[in-house]
Order: structure tokens, then C-alpha cells, then sequence
């Protein structure tokens, strides 16, 4: 067996261990649910917390063991999946399960999973981080609250145009920052939601510092559908485009942009498409929060803690994969509510230590860790080197110099 | 055809010749990496680009790509001039290259590679559908070529250095080259895969019909499979012929092996 | 006031942000890491001096003010120094978005500890002073801030000497060059940088105990100082002291120019477009090191 097949192997053996000690763990902590050694589940909302960190463990980890199988089921059923997932949102939401508490935890849920897959699209399939989304989210709710009190346009008619202001804005502003790499891109972004901030608070159309107070809101439940049908088109759009050379192209400029323009490429044309395109969902939510949250301010409009929230999500969910963000998204903000319920004040210090603790230790992510463990174990089952036929199996039997 | 070895370097003209360099300079700061270098390539042709490390052979490369902006001097592709084009321009009529470090895209599998560099899925339609079914034969074809079949699905960057050559070579096929630049093609793999590589350059100029312009440090690599050669050392060209007249050159001698 | 006031109050600021600067061009440069939270070192640097003077009595002599400032760049320096060994050590390797985002976690975490433990109320330093200002040639000198611009060039002054002269600053710069050479001639790589991490810091918790007496601390000031330490970084060039000492020297002029004939509240805006400009068009900089690497 050659060096590599035994680290192979080993790494295999290490990981499985793994899984199964994560399994035990989370199977410990039902059971210590279970008899109430936590509180009762019923009433007591770290019980309820524990029962949901344990019932996740354990479910992800069975899928982890099961990786391949997952994969392939997800893929060949994924828009089944998606109807399935969409038509139960609406269903509950109809049928009056959910009462006023869930019903924001849920539409929050949904809007993050915009604002996380929206982020994912230019920064994890794109390779663009861009740490200043959040100006669109506040464009798009600054034109809606506008249009809404100073000139009474009803609100589905705001949120097309609030769409349209967020794609000028990202197209005047990518002309600029698109040429900028990696972490400079970064930077640069992130100055632009500062600025954002800055002449929010200083216009007067902006309401200053003090903001737009925004009377006369919309049903709870239509805000709830609002966000829940943007979600499932932008996994539409994001799941389909994967599927196509457009998706394959934005993977090739995150990969290595230099070889994809010897390849005859125009990756301005794609980064532009992609930033626009996730300048346009995440403009949209934000027209949608304004008249919900009743309120708006550069504080709330251009959140820098919500820009690092929504980045995590996608980072924990899998960058670049389409499931990952959204998964993120819903297990990072139900998370954040619980803890805001719990210990009051410190969700963004949690924030900060998942941000630690996920870069160090699952830098794939979630979604990422399942399609590593698969592509694992097909590469083992080819047997390592052997996989590519005899001449690939040599072809690097020698360490080579590189000159 | 390969232009006959005995009757040496025959001048290209610029009707046969697919590329062409005239008084190429390239300057970085106060360093002259390329000093004014006149080669051509005529078609059909597998010309060798020698020389030791810093003789500014990639460089050359760069410039000839559009990677470089030169200085000083001229490119031609098939007869036009060409110098300043963009290395996206001269991709996409025809002029393939390959890197020394061999780039693949890591994260993608390694039959989307394929796919993705095909050069004929461009117009704005394609963009939103699903790989046509010519690409993915062709995708297909080349994989089975390359015996990388197994591994299709293997995330690139996880593959051993001599596979992703392969697969860089496959992605330059993909692209369905006119003129195939190839920076260290024997570099960093056995001899039972440099032998492999041989067969490959070969099949592909005669039967694909590709003109080849390849840097090489492996001399035995060179001698056997070019028609002429180029030497470069500081940057300027000091020799040029067959791999016969090329290793008798005095000139050579003293630059690999310092005489002067 | 006159535009040469705002001037004058521009250079006496500007070298506390050129202190700051040279301590995230230190790290960016050696460790090749952009630290985002950076501006937290400062903060905390600041918070140091706060809490020491309060424990003091309150209100002190300009001596026992200047005498926190060793103790807070001491205390910063074990901060730094533990914050690369254990966290961001893990990520040095990997794409420069990941320290990105690990360091702007520690960022957000910091800031948000600071509210808790000591409230988002804003706080100074009061130094007791006869006579707070000086007056020459009719422009009106601070007492403080003149003292915080002396302080704040010869912090950077050490720095520069340390880095030139002393075997373990030029262990500093080999490391920063070329790691794994320094690696074979027995520096310890790794030691090293968390060292460079804790003098960044140090440098910076020290020019924040001077903002702290002139300009004031709250929890969240620490973003805006790392902003600002990009600006004039990017300005200035990466490998270059002089260089971060001109931009920031700039920066607080534009700074205070835009404050005084335009208005106040859009200083932050000017600053943070000049950053957008300058990576966009500048990312040369003036001396020292170009931003932009070869592909």
C-alpha cells in the first residue's frame, strides 16, 4: 500500500471517529433531555436549546456517515425538495400553526437565507468576499421607505424600484471595485458601506441620523410570504445557474482567474452578472424589512454586524455550495435569537467566537464537509493514485524538480 | 507538415508562419528580461524554447500571450499583428497555453474543467443552459484520452501533480488550439509519463494538427521531439537550429554551463 | 479659526493615526496578515490608561498619565502576542479571506465584551493642566495634544531604531522576507511573528492611551482606526515607516481641513472614500512596497 493509500486510510479511519464521537455526543445530550436533567423541554428555552444542538449532531452526523448517498439523493430530488419545502412554509403559515414569535423567527430565517445566498454568490461561487452587501439591503430599504412616506407609492411598486436602485448602485460601484482582488476587494467593500453609513447620516432625504419612522406597515404573514417567495426563486436561480456554464464560470474566476482569461474568458462580464445579481436579491429584502421593521436608520440599514452575520452563515453552511448559505442562515439566526433570549446583549460576542471557532476548526463548512467526505470516499474506493489508469497512476512516482 | 530537419532553419515566411516575433523587448524596471527577439514558428511546426533558468523564456511566452505588454517589437499571429492584443484576444483566436506550475481550477471537478474550456459555448443563450451535447462528447473523448475517466468527478486540487498536467493538457485540447504554447511539459513527472508526454505532443501536431511552441529544461525531451530550436540566455537569443546543430552550438555550451 | 489651525490640528492628530498605521503595516507586512482588529488594540490600549488613572484617583498629573503608557503597551503586547500564537496562527496559511473574517470575529467580539464589561458610554482621560493650551504665532497649541504628537513620534522613532538595529527586530524583517530561510538558520518562525503581533499591539495600545487623553474612548472607536490604518497604508507604501509617518501626518490634515471648512459629519465619509480611491488607483503607494503583488 503506498504512502499516500495509508494516509488515506488513516485520514478515512480519523474521520469516521470523528463522526461517530460527534454522534455519541449529541445522542448524550437528547438523552440527558430526555430525563430532564436540563429542564423541561416544554417551558424551558435552554432545554430547548440543548435539544436542538443535540438532535443536530446527531442527525448531521448520520448524514455524514452517509455522505454519497445524501449527495446523489439531494441532487436528483433537489427541486421536489425545494417545491416540498416551499409549499410546507406556506402551509403552516396559512393554517395558523405558527404564532407571532415564530412567525418572525421564520421570515428572519428566510430573510437571512437571501441576504447569506445573495453574499455566497459573488463571495463564496465568485471568489469576491465582499464585506459591504449590506449597502444594497439598505439601499433597497432607504428607496422603499422614501417612496413609501414621502410619495404614498404602494409597496409592491417599491420594491421593484428599490431592485432597481440597488443594480444602478452595484453597477456603478463595481466598475470601480470588481478590478480589485481578494482581500483588497474586501477592504475596499466594506469602505463602501462606511461611506453608505456617512451619507445616510447626513442627507436629509435619509432622515439623518434619526432615520424614517414608517407607519401604516403591512400584514405580518404577507411580509412572511414576501420573504419566503424571494428565497425560493434565488435558490431557483442559484441552483439552476450552478447547472450551467455561467455557474462553471464564476467557479473558474474564484479558482484562478488568470488561467481563466488565457482561457479566453471575459470575467468582467461574470463578476459584474454575479455582483448585480446578488445586489438584486439582497436590495429587494431590504425594501421588505423597511416597512416591517417600521422603521429605518443607517444603523439598521447599513448593519455592519449583520454584513460579518450573514458572511458566517454562508461560511458554516459551505461557501460555494447553493444549500449551504441557507442551511447557515437558519441555523445561525435561530441560534442568535435563542441566545438573545437567553443571555441578552451577548449574541454578537457568540457571533465573534462562532466566527473563531468555524474559521479554525470547519473552514468548509457544513455542506462543504459532507461533499469532502464523499469525494473521500469514492477517491478511496478507486483506491487512491490508481483511480486515473496506469499512466496517471506513474505520473508522479518522482518528486521533480521544478525549475 | 514539420519542416524538413535537414534543410535547417528555413526563414518562415510570414505565410507560414503562425507566430512571429520581431524585435521583442520586455523591460522590468531596470532589468531587460527579453532583448529584442526575432523566432517564428511556421505550422505545424514543434519548436523547443531553451535556456537556462532567468534566460527569460517564460517571459517570452508572456509576451507572445499578451500576458505582457512589450515594450519594444511585434507579435504576429498567422500574419497579423497582434502586439498589444489581450491574452483573452489571442485565447480566443486560437493561441492555447499552458502554465509551468500547471493551473487547473482546484475546486472544480475534473470533468467540469473540460467543460468550462471549451472555446465554443460563448455566445450569451449558452451561458444559461446546460453543456451542449457536442461539448460534453468532446469532454468525454478527451478524458478517455488522458485516462483521467476514473476520477471525472475528483475535485481538481486534489489530484497528484501528474494528473493535473494531464488535465491542464486536456483543458488545452478542450479548447481546440490552433497554436498550443507548453511551459515544461516534461517538469516534475517520471520517466514513464515523460515518454507518455512525448506521444501525446506528437499525436497531437500530426494528427490534431496543432503547431507547438514548448520551453523545456529536460535536453533528452527537447533534442527528441522538436523540429528546431530556440536558445535564450540574459534574455537575448543566441542560437537557433535543429537539435543536431543545436547541441554542437558553442554558444549554448557556454551558457548552460557558464564557460565564459 | 484658520485654515493653518486646521492644519496644525491635522499634523498633531495625524501622527497618533501614523503610529497606529505603522503598527497594522508591521503585522501586514511580516505576518502578511491584514488584522482587522487592530483599531480594538487601540481601543484597548486606551481603556488601559482609563482604568489605571481612575484607580489613581481620577484626574492626575500629566506625569502619572504618561507613566500608564508603558504599563498599557506592555499589557497590549501580551494580548497581541496570545492572540496570533492561538487563534490567528491557525489561519496564517490559508486565503487571505479567512484571516479576514477570523480577525474581524476577534474584532467583533472584543467590541462587544468591552460593552459589556464597561458600558457603551464614552469616557476620557482628564490630565490636570494650569494652563491647557499654548499659544504661538495666534494659533491655539493643546498642552495635551502636543504632548500626544511628541508621544506618538517617538513611539514610532523606537519602533524604527528596534526594527534597524536591535538582532531581534532584524530577525524581524528576515522572517518578514523570507520565512523559511529564516526557518533554516534557526529563527523561530513562529515566535517571531507572535512577537511582531505583540509589538503591533503594543504600539498600537500605546497611541491609544494618548487618543484616549485628547480625543476620548468608547468600545466601538476601533473600526474607524483600522480604516484609517488602510488608508494610509495603502498610501504610503507596506514596507515603509516614512512612509505611514506622511500619510497619517496627511490623513489627520484632510481630516481636520474637511471638518473645518465643509463639516464634521463627513470626515468619516471623505476618509472612507479615500481608501475606495486609493486601492482603485494608488495601490503603489508612495514609498515602500506596492499593495498589489504579481499574479
Amino acid at each position: 500500500m503506498s504512502t499516500r493509500d495509508l494516509r488515506t486510510r488513516l485520514q478515512t479511519v480519523r474521520a469516521y471517529l470523528g463522526t461517530y464521537g460527534w454522534l455519541a455526543l449529541g445522542g448524550a445530550i437528547l438523552v440527558l433531555v430526555g430525563l430532564q436533567w436540563l429542564g423541561p423541554l416544554s417551558t424551558s428555552r435552554a432545554s430547548l436549546l440543548f435539544f436542538a444542538v443535540g438532535l443536530f449532531l446527531v442527525v448531521w452526523n448520520l448524514l455524514l456517515l452517509r455522505a454519497t448517498g445524501v449527495l446523489e439523493f439531494a441532487h436528483d430530488h433537489a427541486w421536489t425538495l425545494l417545491a416540498v419545502f416551499a409549499v410546507g412554509a406556506v402551509a403552516v403559515q396559512a393554517a395558523g400553526l405558527l404564532n407571532s414569535y415564530w412567525s418572525t423567527v421564520a421570515l428572519q430565517m428566510f430573510m437571512f437565507g437571501v441576504l447569506a445566498l445573495s453574499w455566497d454568490l459573488i463571495g463564496g461561487q465568485t471568489g469576491y468576499p465582499s464585506f459591504g452587501n449590506m449597502a444594497f439591503f439598505g439601499i433597497g430599504g432607504y428607496t422603499a421607505a422614501v417612496l413609501f412616506k414621502n410619495y404614498g407609492v404602494a409597496l409592491p411598486l417599491t420594491l421593484v424600484v428599490a431592485a432597481v436602485m440597488a443594480l444602478v448602485f452595484a453597477a456603478i460601484i463595481g466598475v470601480i471595485v470588481l478590478r480589485l482582488r481578494g482581500g483588497y476587494f474586501a477592504i475596499a467593500t466594506l469602505g463602501v458601506l462606511l461611506v453608505a453609513i456617512q451619507v445616510a447620516r447626513n442627507l436629509s432625504i435619509t432622515g439623518g441620523t434619526d432615520g424614517i419612522i414608517l407607519l401604516d406597515v403591512p400584514d405580518q404573514a404577507l411580509i412572511y410570504y414576501g420573504m419566503l417567495a424571494v428565497l425560493v426563486t434565488e435558490i431557483a436561480v442559484v441552483y439552476y445557474l450552478s447547472t450551467t456554464r455561467f455557474g462553471y464560470v464564476l467557479n473558474t474566476i474564484r479558482d484562478d482567474e488568470r488561467k481563466a482569461t488565457a482561457m479566453g474568458i471575459n470575467t468582467t462580464y461574470y463578476k459584474t452578472a454575479a455582483w448585480g445579481l446578488s445586489a438584486l436579491f439582497t436590495g429587494l429584502v431590504g425594501a421588505m424589512w423597511a416597512p416591517y421593521n417600521t422603521f429605518i436608520d443607517p444603523a439598521t440599514a447599513f448593519n455592519t454586524a449583520w454584513n460579518v452575520e450573514f458572511i458566517v452563515m454562508a461560511f458554516i453552511g459551505g461557501t460555494g455550495t447553493v444549500i449551504g448559505p441557507v442551511l447557515g442562515a437558519f441555523g445561525i439566526r435561530s441560534l442568535v435569537f435563542q441566545i438573545d433570549s437567553l443571555f441578552t446583549g451577548w449574541q454578537l460576542v457568540v457571533l465573534g467566537v462562532v466566527v473563531i471557532v468555524t474559521v479554525i476548526g470547519l473552514p468548509e463548512g457544513l455542506v462543504g464537509q459532507l461533499k469532502q467526505r464523499a469525494s473521500a470516499l469514492k477517491y478511496y474506493e478507486y483506491g487512491g493514485g490508481a483511480a486515473g489508469g496506469a499512466e496517471a497512476a506513474d505520473a508522479d512516482a518522482t518528486e521533480g524538480g521544478n525549475d | 507538415m514539420a519542416t524538413d530537419p535537414q534543410t535547417g532553419s528555413a526563414a518562415g515566411t510570414a505565410d507560414t508562419a503562425v507566430i512571429r516575433t520581431e524585435n521583442v523587448t520586455k523591460r522590468f524596471g531596470g532589468l531587460t528580461a527579453v532583448d529584442s527577439v526575432d523566432m517564428h514558428v511556421d505550422r505545424g511546426e514543434i519548436v523547443g524554447l531553451i535556456g537556462p533558468n532567468g534566460a527569460g523564456k517564460s517571459t517570452l511566452f508572456n509576451c507572445i500571450t499578451g500576458a505582457y505588454e512589450v515594450d519594444e517589437g511585434h507579435v504576429y499571429l498567422n500574419g497579423t499583428d497582434v502586439t498589444g492584443s489581450s491574452e483573452r484576444t489571442m485565447s480566443q483566436a486560437g493561441l492555447v497555453r499552458m502554465f509551468q506550475e500547471t493551473r487547473v481550477y482546484g475546486e472544480m471537478s475534473v470533468e467540469e474543467n473540460l467543460l468550462v474550456s471549451s472555446r465554443y459555448d460563448t455566445d450569451v443563450l449558452s451561458q444559461f443552459r446546460t453543456p451542449s451535447q457536442e461539448t460534453r462528447e468532446k469532454a468525454d473523448e478527451l478524458l478517455a484520452y488522458v485516462d483521467l475517466d476514473g476520477l471525472r468527478d475528483m475535485e481538481a486540487g486534489r489530484m497528484s501533480f501528474g494528473q493535473q498536467k494531464l488535465l491542464e493538457f486536456a483543458m488545452a485540447l478542450m479548447a481546440d488550439p490552433d497554436v498550443l504554447l507548453m511551459d515544461e511539459p516534461a517538469g516534475g513527472i517520471n520517466p514513464s509519463m515523460i515518454e507518455q508526454m512525448l506521444d501525446y505532443i506528437r499525436d497531437t501536431n500530426t494528427e490534431q494538427e496543432v503547431t507547438i511552441l514548448l520551453i523545456e529544461h529536460n535536453m533528452d525531451f527537447v533534442m527528441e521531439i522538436a523540429d528546431r530550436i530556440y536558445a535564450l540566455a540574459h534574455g537575448e537569443r543566441i542560437a537557433e537550429g535543429t537539435p543536431t546543430e543545436i547541441q554542437n552550438d558553442d554558444r549554448v555550451l557556454d551558457a548552460y554551463l557558464g564557460r565564459e | 479659526m484658520s485654515v493653518v489651525q486646521f492644519v496644525v490640528n491635522g499634523l498633531l492628530v495625524g501622527s497618533l493615526f501614523a503610529t497606529v498605521a505603522v503598527g497594522f503595516a508591521l503585522i501586514w507586512g511580516v505576518v502578511d496578515i491584514i488584522n482587522l482588529a487592530h483599531g480594538e488594540m487601540v481601543m484597548l490600549g486606551g481603556y488601559c490608561s482609563y482604568w489605571l488613572i481612575q484607580l489613581a484617583g481620577g484626574e492626575v498629573s500629566v506625569g502619572i498619565a504618561l507613566a500608564t503608557v508603558p504599563v498599557a503597551m506592555a499589557v497590549l503586547f501580551v494580548v497581541g502576542y496570545a492572540l496570533q500564537r492561538v487563534l490567528i496562527q491557525q489561519v496564517t496559511d490559508e486565503s487571505l479571506f479567512l484571516t479576514l473574517l477570523i480577525t474581524f470575529g476577534i474584532s467583533i467580539a472584543i467590541q462587544q465584551l468591552a460593552i459589556q464589561a464597561w458600558s457603551a458610554t464614552p469616557r476620557s482621560i482628564n490630565v490636570g493642566l494650569a494652563d491647557p493650551s499654548i499659544f504661538v504665532a495666534g494659533l491655539i497649541i493643546p498642552k495635551m495634544k502636543l504632548l500626544a504628537f511628541v508621544g506618538a513620534l517617538v513611539l514610532t522613532l523606537l519602533l524604527w531604531l528596534f526594527l534597524k538595529r536591535t538582532r531581534r527586530g532584524r530577525a524581524i524583517r528576515a522572517v518578514a522576507q523570507n520565512p523559511q530561510a529564516s526557518e533554516l538558520i534557526g529563527i523561530d518562525v513562529e515566535h517571531t511573528r507572535a512577537v511582531t503581533f505583540g509589538i503591533s499591539a503594543a504600539i498600537a495600545g500605546g497611541a491609544g492611551s494618548f487618543i484616549g487623553m485628547i480625543l476620548g474612548l468608547w468600545p466601538q472607536m476601533g473600526l474607524n482606526y483600522t480604516l484609517k490604518s488602510f488608508v494610509i497604508v495603502v498610501f504610503g507604501g507596506i514596507g515603509s515607516i516614512p512612509g505611514a509617518l506622511v500619510g497619517g501626518l496627511s490623513l489627520g490634515t484632510i481630516e481636520e481641513l474637511t471638518a473645518g471648512l465643509v463639516s464634521s459629519t463627513w470626515t468619516l465619509a471623505v476618509s472612507f472614500s479615500l481608501l475606495i480611491v486609493l486601492l482603485v488607483f494608488k495601490p503603489d503607494g508612495l514609498f515602500g512596497q506596492s499593495v498589489e503583488g504579481e499574479q
